[in-house]
This record gives structure tokens, C-alpha cells and sequence, in this order.
């Protein structure tokens, strides 16, 4: 019998092969000793220990040489790892650079191994002339190696190590970059020398910067950086001429609420934000809340038309001042006439928005504020976004100050939000900073409908042609708007000052074409500009119109025929209205 | 046949000695210089990678300083200094569909050179006759017509 017998006849011949091989070979040893042959037995021995030990060391000889060329050990080489706060690159939506991970190098002198102290202070003084002298005397004259100077660049270290400076030593730091210096800072924000996003996108966007940074990708923003430097541009005029105490500017595209520009003055250098003051590093168009004035009367006019409340031909008496509740609303410039709705928006009556918000009735009112997303932060990446100050109860009082504006705090980013609803056909649709994919096109919540939407567009157009944000229109643009002028609660008068104001243009272009058609919505604010007439029209709204003429060609938006609204007005000057 | 390769030998040493010997040697010598050689070519892996990662580092510089230089208010500020640009008007642009009747104005004629009277040689002291100049750009605006 056979040892192969006892196998499985499913195995394979090859196995039955090695089985029988074994099998004769402990036969072999057997049949030596049953002979009476026992060096036989033991030469057989011999041979079959050998053998193993021979098969053991060509396996060994063979992994050794396949472990020496081909393991995978020390690849990548030398300081390819991947640093501990590795950071992606963030750039704009054309892929311009916008912050960085560099690796600089360190300096350290250990004294003891200095061999020549007044040679190491001349030749290191020499390439590094900004270094501390007391620093460097201070590590020199002490016992232990020092950090001396950090930053360095390739070419700074490799010049230092031409020196050939017994005692001197270098050592890599990553550290975050932003070579545009102040352009975008609020926006892009900045990291922590840890590598934890501090402010803007470096907090906002930290997972898909530390994700991108393993994948070797940069994370796009949606600003565009030609938009953002134009924005940054006209804001820092308007800052100039006006002297507020801060300033705001936003782009964003209505369809998909993605950020294009985005700009607080003053601005910081997010290369030093320790330099800067906090006045410096807050980010008032996300941070902030104002009341923004007039510009809201947009919202209440659209909630009117929405609900049927009123049409562009409602007629409404701002011959005299309006009781509600307990407050008593004046026009800035009174009418003193029975006005249309267009004209209402057009002369900024608040008289005339205070009745029509009475007819839409304060349930109603709070409603469509909540949908439109002003009772809550705005929806965007950024941390720093702001919860606004709403009424507590929307009684009488407070639906007559909110529907024009006051009484009710909102961040610039959550007006941007809102405005993008009314614009864009009437759905509700998040903001962001993240470039989105060509083609995305969010569906977004409805709030108003799309005739209400477009009807609005040609009451901002309206407003533009003959109202209060005339010295907005950019020539062939179709810049439509809203001018808005909000009194600043004073806490030393315990009462709203005459003299401290928010001053603001909210924009839309071009108002013309279909409701898909591609719009943008520009927002430019003052808060307390100086000056003689200060209000939205005066003051943001002619930045508004010299900043859509410098960003329509790279939005790729075209002259075309100017349009004139459809409703009959009686012109409006700027100092008019707010 | 096993006995006899055993007990085979050559100048009195066992074959199968001597051949397991050789054998040992050989893959002895194999590894030994495959480890040589992987040793010589991972130095050399290395250094290019090192040099690799200090290029990249150096582009990375790079970038950053060509981002710095493109900052949009430095490209600005050099336009607007140094080559007098400023940002179109509506002035400045006309569309195709209007060219034709831009094309079609009357263009007012430009003076380019003063009419000089011929003269004798004039003296080596005495200024020349002016060169005519180039049109100087002018600013696109409506014309009226062509003054006879």
C-alpha cells in the first residue's frame, strides 16, 4: 500500500509525485538498515539534512537579494515625509496661489563646537544682517545650542553653510505662507504655526486642507482673485474719500452663491497677525452685524408681492408721517404725495414700506425674514459667521423699524444670502467660498416665486435708472440696486445717532435677460463715513457702479443696450432717499 | 545510485563536497554583490531624491514669489505708474455689430508735421527743421466732420 493511497484522489498528480518521493525515501533509510548497511543510513541521513538546510539557504540567498533590490524601504528619500501640520495649498478659482506651505530653516549655534567666536558673529551678521546682534552674542557666550534666527530661505541656509562655521546647525520648519500679503486676508484667514486653521478658509476649510495636503491636491476657493483685487481696490478709494471706521465689499454669483470677492477694511497681513490689531483682523463682512436701512425695504417689497399684498401700481400715502405701535415714521426726504410701489422703493419711503409691511402683517412678515435666512447666521464655511440681532417678538413696533431696515442686525454675508433669493429666481441657496464644479447649480429652497423675483429685478433696475442708486449704472451693465442708510444705535446718547451711520449699496447686474440668466450681486458698506451727505447713494453706490464697469469682462458679463424699466417714475436724486 | 554519488570523489574529495561548496560560494558571492549593488544604487536613489526634494522646494519658492509679484493691487499700482493704464471705459469699447458704423465716421485729420519753406543749407548752429512727430493717441469720441 501506498502512502499516496491514503491522499485524497482529488489531489493533484504533482502532489501524489512529492508523496511518493517522501514515502520511498523513508523506505530508503528502512530498507539500508533491514540490510545490515547502516553508513547507508546515516550517508542517507546526511544527505537529506543537506538538502534542507541547503533549500533553506537558497531561500534565504533569494529573499535577501529580493529584499535588497526590491523592498520598498527608504523611498520617497531624504525629508520627503509628510510634515505633522501639512497644510494644502489654497488657491482662487483660476488657480492662482494663495497660501502655501513652505519649508524654511532654522539656525542653532551650540557654542561649544564654535571654534572662532568673532568669525561665527562676522560671517553669520553677514548673510543675515536683520539678526538680533544681542541674540546671537547671548547664544554665543552661553553653553548650550540656541535657536538663533528662523525662516531662512535655500539660499540664505546654503550660503550660511558655505561659511563652513563649526557650531552651526540648521533645521527644517514648515511653516504657512501667504504671498499676497494683505490681498484677501479676511477671506483666506491664516493657520496657526501648529498647522490649525486660525481665521476665514484656513478655519473654515480645515479638514479639506489637511485631507488635500495627503492627496497632494490644493483647495480651490470660489474668489476670484482679478474680482477680489478690483473690490479690495475700490473699497480702499471709497475708505480714502470717506474715512469710515470700517468698510465691507462682496461679490457673489446669485445662481450658485458662491463667493467671487470678498473684502473687510482694513485689511491685515496674514503673514504677521500679530502685527495687526484686532480692529485690523476682523472680518466685519462675516463677524459683523449692522443694521443695514433701507436696503431691506427689498425684502419687505418682495414679501408684498409675493403675497399678493401689492403690485408695482399699489398706491400708498406718504403725504404724512405713519403711527405704528408706538412709533411714528418719518421720511428722510419727504414726499409729501401719494406714491406708487415702485416709487416707495425708489425714494426709499418709509412711510410707504411701514404701510405696506402693516398690510402684509407681522406673522407673515417673520415668516418670509426667517425663510430668507436673516434670523440666522449665514450659511457658509466660515466660523466667523454671525448671528444676527432680531426682534424678540415681531409686534407692531418692530415690524414698522424692520421692514426699512432698523431694529434688526444682520451680517453683511447674511444680507448677501437673502439678496441672492430675490435675485435669482427666488430660491434660497447657501453661500460659499468653495470653487463648485462648471454647471452647478443648486436647487436651493423656494421662498418667492419667479415672477416675483423678476419683478423685483426691474424695480432695482428701476431704482438705478431714476432713484436713489443712480450714481450706481455702469454703462451697458444693467446694474440694478438698493441704497440703504442705517442710524447707529450710540450708547453715549442711548439713542440712535444722527452722525453715525451705515451707508450701503446692494447691487445686482445685469438685471436684464431671462431668470437663469448669469447675475451677480455686488454689496459695498461704509460704517460711519465722514463727510457732508453720507448715505448709500453718496457714498457706496458710485464705488458699486466703477467696480461692476472693472468686473464684468473677467465675469465674462458683456455691454448690451441699456434697459429701461418698465414703470413710470418721477426721478429721484441720489441725496434723496436712502 | 544514491551510494554512488556519495561515495564519488575527485583528487580524494567528495563531489557532492565539493560541488555543495561551490554552490555555497557562488550564492554566497550572488548576495553579497546584489546587496552591493541594490547599496550603491539606493545612495544614488538618495541623492536624486534629495535633489528632487530641494528642487521642489525651490519651485515652491518660486511660486510664491511669482504669486507675490502678481499681487492684483502691485500689478495695478505699476499699470496705472508706469504704463499709464486704467481700467476700459464704455467709451473705449464698441461692439462687432457696431464697427461697420464706426468704420463709416469721418475721421478728422491730424496734423503731423509743420509745414517747413524750403530753404538754403541752414547753419550747423541753428536747429534743424522738426521731425515729424507720430500722431499722439487720442481719445476715442464722436466726430463731427472733416474741416475744409
Amino acid at each position: 500500500m501506498s502512502i499516496a493511497d491514503l491522499a485524497p484522489h482529488r489531489f493533484p498528480a504533482a502532489w501524489r509525485w512529492v508523496i511518493e518521493r517522501v514515502w520511498r525515501l523513508e523506505h530508503a533509510f528502512e530498507r539500508a538498515k533491514a540490510a545490515g548497511k547502516a553508513e547507508d543510513d546515516t550517508r542517507l541521513r546526511i544527505l537529506f539534512v543537506l538538502a534542507v538546510f541547503g533549500l533553506l539557504f537558497l531561500f534565504a540567498g533569494v529573499g535577501a537579494t529580493f529584499a535588497a533590490l526590491f523592498s520598498d524601504a527608504g523611498k520617497g528619500g531624504a525629508g520627503a515625509g509628510l510634515a505633522v501640520n501639512a497644510r494644502a495649498d489654497l488657491v482662487d478659482r483660476n488657480g492662482q496661489l494663495l497660501a502655501m506651505d513652505l519649508v524654511h530653516y532654522a539656525v542653532y549655534v551650540d557654542p561649544n563646537e564654535v571654534w572662532d567666536r568673532s568669525e561665527t558673529r562676522k560671517g553669520l551678521l553677514g548673510v543675515l544682517p536683520q539678526l538680533p546682534g544681542k541674540r546671537l552674542d547671548k547664544a554665543l557666550a552661553g553653553k548650550q545650542r540656541r535657536f538663533i534666527f528662523g525662516g531662512l530661505t535655500p539660499d540664505q541656509k546654503r550660503m550660511i553653510h558655505d561659511l563652513g562655521l563649526p557650531g552651526v546647525s540648521f533645521e527644517p520648519e514648515v511653516g504657512r505662507s501667504y504671498p499676497l500679503g494683505n490681498t484677501g486676508s479676511h477671506l483666506i484667514g491664516f493657520a496657526r504655526p501648529d498647522g490649525s486653521g486660525m481665521a476665514g478658509a484656513e478655519a473654515g476649510l480645515e479638514p479639506a486642507l489637511v485631507a488635500g495636503a495627503k492627496d497632494g491636491k490644493p483647495v480651490a476657493l470660489s474668489i476670484d482673485l482679478r474680482v477680489q483685487g478690483a473690490l479690495e481696490d475700490e473699497l480702499a478709494a471709497a475708505a480714502a474719500e470717506f474715512r469710515p471706521r470700517g468698510a465691507v465689499g462682496i461679490v457673489t454669483d446669485i445662481h450658485t452663491g458662491e463667493i467671487l470677492g470678498m473684502a473687510s477694511w482694513p485689511d491685515f497681513d496674514p503673514n504677521r497677525p500679530g502685527a495687526a490689531s484686532p480692529d485690523q483682523t476682523l472680518n466685519r463682512a462675516a463677524a459683523s452685524v449692522f443694521e443695514m436701512g433701507s436696503t431691506f425695504k427689498a425684502f419687505t417689497v418682495a414679501i408684498g408681492l409675493d403675497t399678493g399684498v401689492a403690485t408695482p401700481s399699489s398706491m400708498f400715502d406718504a403725504r404724512t408721517p405713519f403711527q405704528m405701535g408706538y412709533r411714528t415714521i418719518h421720511d428722510y426726504h419727504g414726499t409729501n404725495r401719494i406714491l406708487s410701489l415702485v416709487e416707495v422703493f425708489n425714494h426709499s419711503s418709509n412711510i410707504g414700506t411701514a404701510k405696506l409691511a402693516e398690510s402684509i402683517g407681522p406673522e407673515r412678515l417673520a415668516g418670509y425674514f426667517k425663510r430668507f435666512g436673516l434670523t440666522r447666521p449665514a450659511n457658509i464655511e466660515l466660523r466667523e459667521s454671525a448671528r444676527p440681532l432680531t426682534p424678540k417678538v415681531w409686534g407692531a413696533d418692530d415690524i414698522a423699524s424692520v421692514s426699512f431696515g432698523h431694529g434688526i442686525d444682520v451680517s453683511p454675508l447674511t444680507l448677501a444670502q437673502a439678496m441672492g433669493a430675490i435675485l435669482n429666481g427666488g430660491n434660497m441657496i447657501p453661500l460659499t467660498i468653495r470653487k463648485q464644479k462648471e454647471g452647478y447649480c443648486p436647487k436651493g429652497v423656494p421662498v418667492i416665486s419667479e415672477k416675483t423675483s423678476m419683478t423685483m429685478l426691474q424695480m432695482m433696475r428701476a431704482n438705478v435708472v431714476g432713484g436713489t442708486g443712480r450714481k450706481a449704472d455702469a454703462v451697458g451693465y444693467n446694474v440694478g440696486g438698493k441704497t440703504g442708510t442705517g442710524e447707529k444705535y450710540d450708547p453715549a446718547i442711548r439713542a440712535y445717532s444722527g452722525y453715525k451711520q451705515i451707508a450701503s449699496f446692494a447691487a445686482v447686474f445685469p438685471t436684464d435677460g431671462p431668470v437663469t440668466a448669469k447675475r451677480y450681486f455686488v454689496l459695498i458698506l461704509l460704517d460711519e463715513p465722514q463727510g457732508g451727505i453720507r448715505t448709500g447713494g453718496i457714498v457706496a453706490a458710485p464705488a458699486v457702479g466703477r467696480l461692476v464697469e472693472r468686473i464684468a469682462p473677467f465675469l465674462g458679463v458683456p455691454r448690451r443696450t441699456p434697459t429701461i424699466p418698465m414703470i413710470g417714475m418721477t426721478p429721484v436724486s441720489p441725496e434723496d432717499g436712502l | 545510485m544514491i551510494g554512488a554519488l556519495f561515495n564519488h570523489r575527485t583528487r580524494g574529495f567528495r563531489t557532492i563536497n565539493l560541488v555543495g561548496m561551490a554552490l555555497l560560494i557562488a550564492m554566497a558571492l550572488t548576495v553579497n554583490l546584489a546587496k552591493t549593488y541594490a547599496g550603491r544604487e539606493r545612495s544614488q536613489i538618495d541623492r536624486i531624491d534629495r535633489r528632487i526634494v530641494a528642487e521642489q522646494q525651490r519651485i515652491r519658492l518660486l511660486q510664491a514669489e511669482v504669486a507675490h509679484l502678481e499681487q492684483p493691487n502691485r500689478l495695478e499700482k505699476l499699470s496705472r505708474e508706469t504704463l499709464g493704464m486704467a481700467p476700459t471705459t464704455s467709451k473705449q469699447e464698441v461692439s462687432v455689430a457696431a464697427l461697420p458704423q464706426a468704420a463709416g465716421q469721418p475721421v478728422e485729420p491730424v496734423r503731423i508735421a509743420t509745414a517747413v519753406v524750403a530753404s538754403p543749407e541752414p547753419k550747423a548752429d541753428e536747429p534743424k527743421a522738426e521731425e515729424p512727430k507720430a500722431p499722439e493717441p487720442e481719445p476715442a469720441k464722436p466726430v463731427e466732420g472733416v474741416k475744409r
